[in-house]
């Protein structure tokens, strides 16, 4: 029913024709408008009006200007940040200890063996002059094969332009016979070298190492006058090495092929021997301990009740039982204090030495791997509960024969996830598969970094890395099942590319803990207390009398929270939608008075206009059709516009007498002043009034 | 017509800008006609309401607005140069510092002996004639007067002297003589007088050469402070007369102190190392300079990933005197800053490996006129010496320096040269030492002005350390780490590298999260115009508009009233004085038009609605005149019995 009579109110108005112009619609506008401006300009005279008119358009402009301004800082999802400062009952950190060394050398001397003879035996020619050592030949055959895998090769540098490579067993490889080619092959070697040398300045400088591929590409161009050169070359021996002692001749240098025998090699240079003992002997043992089983090299490293030897936490006393115990590939058995994992984590509310952690550990610097690390000491961490301790990013080294106290500040940064900025609350979007899972630890950025080169690793090389956690159906990486491994992890490792995908792909948390420590260091045991305290931790670890610890292994460690135990910065939207529009109120309030009714009373008018629009329309279509005559009625009552005119233009009378018929009707009585208009106006207002209402 | 340009011009501005007055002919029509007129919210009400009473609630009320938003707006423009500070996180491929490395040692011992060999017998001497020190020779005390007989040249330069008590007088060491002392002392080791054992005090004198009675005093509580006070006093002076291309050669080569070097899983070389000349530590290495252009950065953290360094810290060749203790020195830098490693450099001990984790910062603060600090350092009135970048740091030296100089005639060893000026000795500049200890007095207790002109730097970068110390080589690694470091060396094997010789060193970041803090503005203009806004709204409901209201009514049109008040009280002053003259006729009948017919109302401008019905009325009208209704009641009325029903309407629909 109601919309049968609406429709009829519809027809009536179309009927019935516009009741306003535009101008009236207008004037009545800014005559009844709520926004400052536009009532100025009708009400002034006309030159204040012209001043009014342009005034108030400045002002909408400027109110439009800054709205945009407003809205674009808002859409900016700017941050604000709070500090504070002080102590309160905080977490204590999770500390992990672990030995730099990561397995007892008594325990896989049995695996290492070889190596280490092979390296001694190298060792020796490369450093000793007399060619054809004595020691050698009184001494089992070497096992060359493990050799051959990843050579060390000296490279010959006293004719610049072509260094001559040299392989330390190169006597025996030919007296073995494994090798018909074997000039051939150096020689192929030294373009290689060739090649790579003179790239590598500019590489290592530019840090802009190119992928292996392009190097060895580059190297295996043949040219034919460096053959000859090579194959003279290969006879001399290494024993010159120590003639020249001003200016080092001889580089070492670790041969990386892609397979065996294969053409495809890129040489590591080092400018240190011991640089490159070091890393050839990573990458050999590497290969050999990815065979052994976990349970078996978890038995091989420091077992925690020979590690820890007193731990006391506060006034309470705690033990290697309160540790648990994780397996790290750099560092072997690690044991971390309070993870919080199955129990819960330890409260800490008083500062001091005296309420953090103590901790004895030996490391046992006699049963370290010679070859494999040669710093020693306890490698430290602190880190948030629940997270996987990265101890070759953030771990700290605590010196043997020493005592050393860290005091914690917790350094918190709390932030707002997205839009505010690019950060992850817990990693779940990141497309990183993060295989440090397993270990149910959080996700941090490390994990993900390591996770994405592991996967990169074993989708281009087909094993994983020692060093990282696998994914499931994947093995380690080893010198017999794959060859190549060595030559592809090694340009894997310098590419820029990979590295930059795995930059671009993680996220970083969006709270980020950093526990900042202020180390310092004394010596301890003193040496009047040092008797009684190794018989006593002797005592408590083995049982017997003897004396079985020393200064080179003893650690005295003491962690705790400083007098200001946490900082925190937190953020806050600068901007939020409460923000906005005050501020956008407050810009339309200032320039023009307006609120959102104003806006409305605009969108009403422009409502009215697109109306008034119609309807001239359709009653222009109707006058076309029927071409009616309009009836005059000489009694008009008189448009809004003309009566706006009567009050703007001052004239106060028409020129045209027609437009007011009843100035005709009235007696021409003098004196009479002009009829207010005012009251007559709210007239036809309210005649149209119902109207509009009815819309 | 013929009218004149210049009048037809006039004309043309009258007729198009025809000067009116304002549309109430007195003040209070004035105020009245605003308070109904204006668009603010209170002034409406005053003019409205009934009763006295609630008038002055009224005019109270607006008033405390108007004051509230007064002092709201106050508050806003005051704390417009407010900061807000934003902490960022971002992790990416961070560029790697330049690392700085210097052995503790600046020269080698051995080759410094042409220049070094008269002084070190002169302090041998003397510690064997002091405090009978000889070096594995029979402890036997020198008589003083042996000794005097070959005389002394840096004794007599600077004497030490030993004080007993503060009798004002003390003993020449070397002489023997007793002394009064004169002049100001000054403890140079500790503020706090050794009241107890006096004995102890040893010290020199320093004298102003032109005016011998002008003296400084140097007090140290113990013999070594003195000792090497006094040589390092000597040491600066030949130093000061050594070229520099002399004393880099003097100085360790790169081949020297670099054993190793691994950067970032690759091998590295002196190449990469630039010298750095400093002139207490002798040369320097600065790893990733940045010299060659190009900066190295680092894409993964973690200590493999970062700079490894062995040092060959010569032991054997140190100087007993200068230094005493062993190590390398480490700074990590910026590449545009200049390193002031002994200020701020780290120590490294040898015989272990010293592992350095670096956190980056970067931190960025607005300056003027939120905080006084300098972007560039080009608005400080200081030149800056060094050929870095400006830091607060090479500020205060540069400006000691010029001040040396100035002062002085001659500039300090440890800083850099002014142009046209050298360094000091005594053998061209006497007084220096005692000139240098005057200024540095005054250096330090802020009278120099230099801390009042030198600012901070608004942008710095800062790289936070963690330094911790791990056994190297460790004892069963030893054997063939020093054998093949000493191949590397290119020594023979038979002379092994002792491991107090070496320093292992590793720079890495922990991660590569760059922390940028950084303050921004809390205010921007738009958002002060906002507030401004919302204050005036709140209160009043006021815009610009009902400003530019106000300046329009209550400045131009009150003040073009009071004016024409004024003329027309002297106007009528004129004509009373006339008429006193012509006669008291028509005074009855100006009070009346007063108002009204003021010839400045009538223009030829049309009247508005409002002037109209101000206008006045005919005058030569003789008919009796119909008052104007009263619309305003009409209107109201109107208003009520034609909308009312029409509500009802409305509402019964």
């Amino acid at each position: 029913m109601n919309l049968k009579k609406y429709f009829i109110r519809a027809l009536h108005r179309l009927q019935k024709g516009p009741g306003y112009t535009y101008k009236e619609l207008l004037v009545w506008y800014c005559d009844n408008t709520n926004t400052h401006g536009p009532k100025r300009i009708i009400k002034e005279g006309p030159k204040k009006k012209l001043i009014w008119f342009f005034l108030t358009l400045l002002f909408a402009s400027l109110v439009f200007w800054q709205w945009g301004i407003l809205i674009n800082t808002y859409l900016s999802y700017n941050v604000t940040s709070s500090l504070s400062i002080g102590f309160k009952t905080m977490k204590f950190p999770a500390v992990t200890v672990c030995n730099a060394n990561p397995f007892k050398y008594s325990e896989v001397k049995h695996l290492l063996k070889e190596l280490d003879r092979l390296i001694e035996v190298a060792l020796e020619r490369i450093l000793q002059p007399t060619p054809g050592n004595s020691s050698e030949n009184a001494s089992p055959p070497l096992d060359l094969e493990l050799w051959h895998q990843i050579p060390l090769v000296l490279i010959d540098e006293h004719d610049k332009d072509n260094p001559v490579i040299v392989d330390i067993f190169e006597s025996n490889q030919t007296a073995l016979g494994n090798q018909t080619a074997a000039g051939n092959q150096t020689a192929a070697d030294n373009q290689t070298a060739a090649g790579n040398q003179t790239a590598a300045g500019n590489q290592t400088a530019a840090d802009n190492q190119t992928s292996a591929g392009n190097q060895t590409a580059a190297g295996n161009q043949t040219a034919a006058d460096n053959q000859t050169a090579a194959g003279n070359q290969t006879a001399a021996p290494p024993a010159q090495a120590n003639t020249t002692s001003e200016e080092k001749k001889y580089k070492l240098a670790v041969k990386l092929c892609s397979h065996q025998g294969s053409d495809n090699c890129t040489y590591r240079n080092f400018t240190s021997a011991a640089q490159a003992v070091t890393e050839w002997y990573i990458l050999q043992s590497t290969s050999i301990l990815s065979k052994v089983p976990l349970q078996e090299r978890i038995r091989m490293g420091y077992q925690a009740e020979d590690m820890i030897l007193a731990c006391l936490y506060g006034a309470e006393p705690c033990n290697y039982k309160n540790f648990t115990q994780i397996y790290h590939p750099d560092h072997g058995n690690c044991y971390i204090f309070n993870w919080g994992m199955d129990e819960e984590a330890l409260n800490s509310s008083n500062p001091g030495a005296e309420f953090g952690l103590k901790l004895i550990l030996d490391i046992s610097q006699q049963d370290y791997i010679p070859y494999l690390s040669s710093a020693a000491g306890a490698r430290l961490m602190l880190h948030q509960q629940k997270s996987f301790p990265f101890l070759k990013d953030q771990g700290i080294y605590a010196m043997a024969g020493t005592e050393t106290s860290i005091g914690v500040l917790v350094d918190e940064l709390e932030r707002m996830g997205y839009p505010y900025s690019d950060c992850t609350m817990n990693g779940s979007d990141v497309p990183v598969k993060n295989l440090y899972s397993q270990y149910n630890t959080s996700y941090s950025i490390q994990a993900c970094l390591r996770s994405c080169f592991q996967n990169h690793m074993i989708e281009i090389c087909g094993c994983g890395h020692y060093m990282f956690p696998l994914p499931e159906r994947v093995n380690y990486c080893n010198n017999e099942d794959y060859p190549g491994w060595a030559y592809c992890y090694s340009s894997l490792r310098s590419s820029i590319r990979h590295r930059q995908i795995c930059i671009d792909s993680c996220k970083e948390t969006c709270n980020d803990t950093q526990y900042k420590m202020t180390i310092s260091m004394a010596d301890w045991p003193s040496e009047a207390s040092e008797d009684w305290i190794f018989h006593i931790l002797s005592y408590e670890r083995d049982m017997s009398t003897n004396v079985t610890l020393d200064r080179n292994g003893i650690i005295k460690l003491n962690i705790y929270f400083q007098e200001y135990n946490y900082r925190t910065i937190s953020e806050s939207a600068a901007t939020t939608i409460v923000w906005l529009l005050s501020s956008l109120g407050g810009q339309f309030g200032f320039w023009m008075g307006g609120s959102v009714l104003c806006l409305i009373e605009f969108g009403e008018i422009i409502i009215d206009a697109l109306w008034i629009t119609i309807i001239n329309m359709i009653s222009w279509c109707k006058g076309l059709k029927q071409k009616r005559v309009q009836a005059r009625y000489p009694d008009a009552p008189p448009t809004v516009s003309e009566l706006v005119e009567a009050h703007t233009n001052l004239g106060f009378q028409h020129e045209d007498t027609d437009a007011l018929p009843r100035d005709e009707v009235l007696p021409p009585e003098p004196g009479t002043p002009p009829p207010n208009y005012d009251s007559l106006r709210v007239q036809p207002l309210d005649i149209l009034g119902p109207d509009s209402d009815a819309e | 017509g013929a009218m004149a340009p210049g009048k037809k011009i006039t004309a043309r501005i009258k007729r198009t800008l025809p000067v009116k007055g304002p549309q109430a002919p007195t003040l209070s029509e004035l105020m009245r006609w605003y308070c109904l007129n204006t668009n603010t919210h209170g002034c409406r009400r005053i003019v409205v309401s009934r009763g006295r009473l609630r008038r002055f609630i009224w005019i109270l009320l607006t008033l405390s607005a108007v004051g509230l938003i007064l002092w709201q707006c106050a508050e806003l423009l005051m704390n417009y140069y407010s900061a807000s500070v934003s902490v960022t996180v971002q992790f990416q491929k961070l560029p790697f510092p330049a690392v700085t490395i210097c052995n503790i040692n600046p020269y080698k011992y051995s080759s410094m002996t042409d220049y070094l060999s008269e002084l070190d017998k002169e302090t041998k001497k003397a510690l064997e004639t002091f405090y009978g020190f000889s070096e594995g020779k029979s402890k036997v005390r020198r008589s003083v007067d042996e000794w005097n007989s070959t005389g002394s040249d840096f004794f007599k330069q600077i004497p030490l002297l030993k004080f007993e008590d503060f009798s004002k007088t003390a003993t020449d060491l070397r002489s023997g003589q007793k002394r009064k002392i004169e002049g100001s002392v000054f403890h140079k080791d500790s503020s706090i007088v050794n009241s107890g054992d006096s004995n102890d005090i040893i010290g020199f004198q320093l004298c102003d050469a032109n005016n011998s009675s002008e003296c400084a005093l140097y007090t140290f509580s113990s013999g070594v402070n003195a000792i090497q006070e006094w040589y390092k006093l000597h040491y600066m002076n030949i130093m000061a007369q050594i070229p520099l291309e002399t004393k880099e050669k003097l100085s360790y080569s790169a081949d020297d102190l670099l054993l190793t070097c691994f950067f970032d899983g690759l091998s590295c070389d002196k190449r990469h190392f630039t010298l750095f000349h400093h002139p207490l530590h002798g040369n320097c290495y600065t790893f990733n300079s940045g010299e060659n252009g190009t900066i190295l950065s680092t894409s993964t953290g973690g200590s493999e990933y970062g700079l490894q360094v062995v040092l060959y810290i010569d032991e054997a060749d140190y100087n007993p005197f200068l230094v005493t203790s062993t190590g390398a020195k480490i700074i990590v830098h910026d590449q545009n800053e200049y390193p002031f490693i002994e200020d701020i450099g780290t120590e490294i001990e040898t015989a272990a490996a010293t592992s350095i984790g670096m956190h980056f910062t970067r931190s960025r603060k607005l300056s003027k006129p939120y905080s006084d600090c300098t972007e560039t350092g080009a608005d400080i009135p200081v030149e800056n010496l060094y050929n870095k970048s400006y830091s607060l740091q090479i500020c205060l030296h540069s400006c000691f320096q010029k001040a040396m100089v100035d002062s002085c005639g001659c500039a300090q060893y440890a800083q850099p040269l002014p142009a046209g000026a050298e360094y000091c000795n005594y053998k061209k500049n006497p007084n220096w030492m005692y000139c240098y200890y005057r200024l540095h007095e005054k250096f330090v207790k802020e009278q120099l002005g230099c801390q009042q002109i030198c600012k901070d730097a608004c942008s710095f970068k800062e790289w936070a350390l963690t330094t911790s110390i791990a056994q190297w080589p460790s004892t069963v690694s030893e054997d063939w780490m020093l054998r093949v470091l000493s191949w590397d060396k290119g020594q023979k094997i038979n002379k092994k590298l002792n491991k107090t010789d070496l320093a292992n060193l590793m720079v890495f970041y922990k991660d590569l999260n760059e922390r940028f803090i950084s303050e921004n503005p809390a205010n921007t203009l738009v958002i002060l115009l906002s507030n401004f806004g919302g204050q005036l709204g709140l209160w009043m409901s006021c815009s610009v508009v009902c400003v530019i209201e106000i300046i329009e009514v209550f400045f131009i049109d009150s003040l073009f009233i009071v004016m024409r008040r004024q003329w027309q009280k002297a106007k009528k002053w004129w004509n009373d004085q006339k008429r006193d003259r012509s006669g008291k006729t028509q005074q009855g009948r100006d009070l009346e038009r007063q108002g009204h017919d003021n010839p400045v109302c009538i223009d030829e401008d049309l009247p508005t609605f409002n002037t109209a019905l101000r206008l006045p009325l005919p005058q030569d009208n003789p008919l009796p005149r119909t008052p104007p209704p009263n619309y305003s009641t009409l209107r109201l009325e109107t208003a009520f019995t034609e909308q009312l029903p029409d509500t009802l309407e409305v509402g019964q629909h």
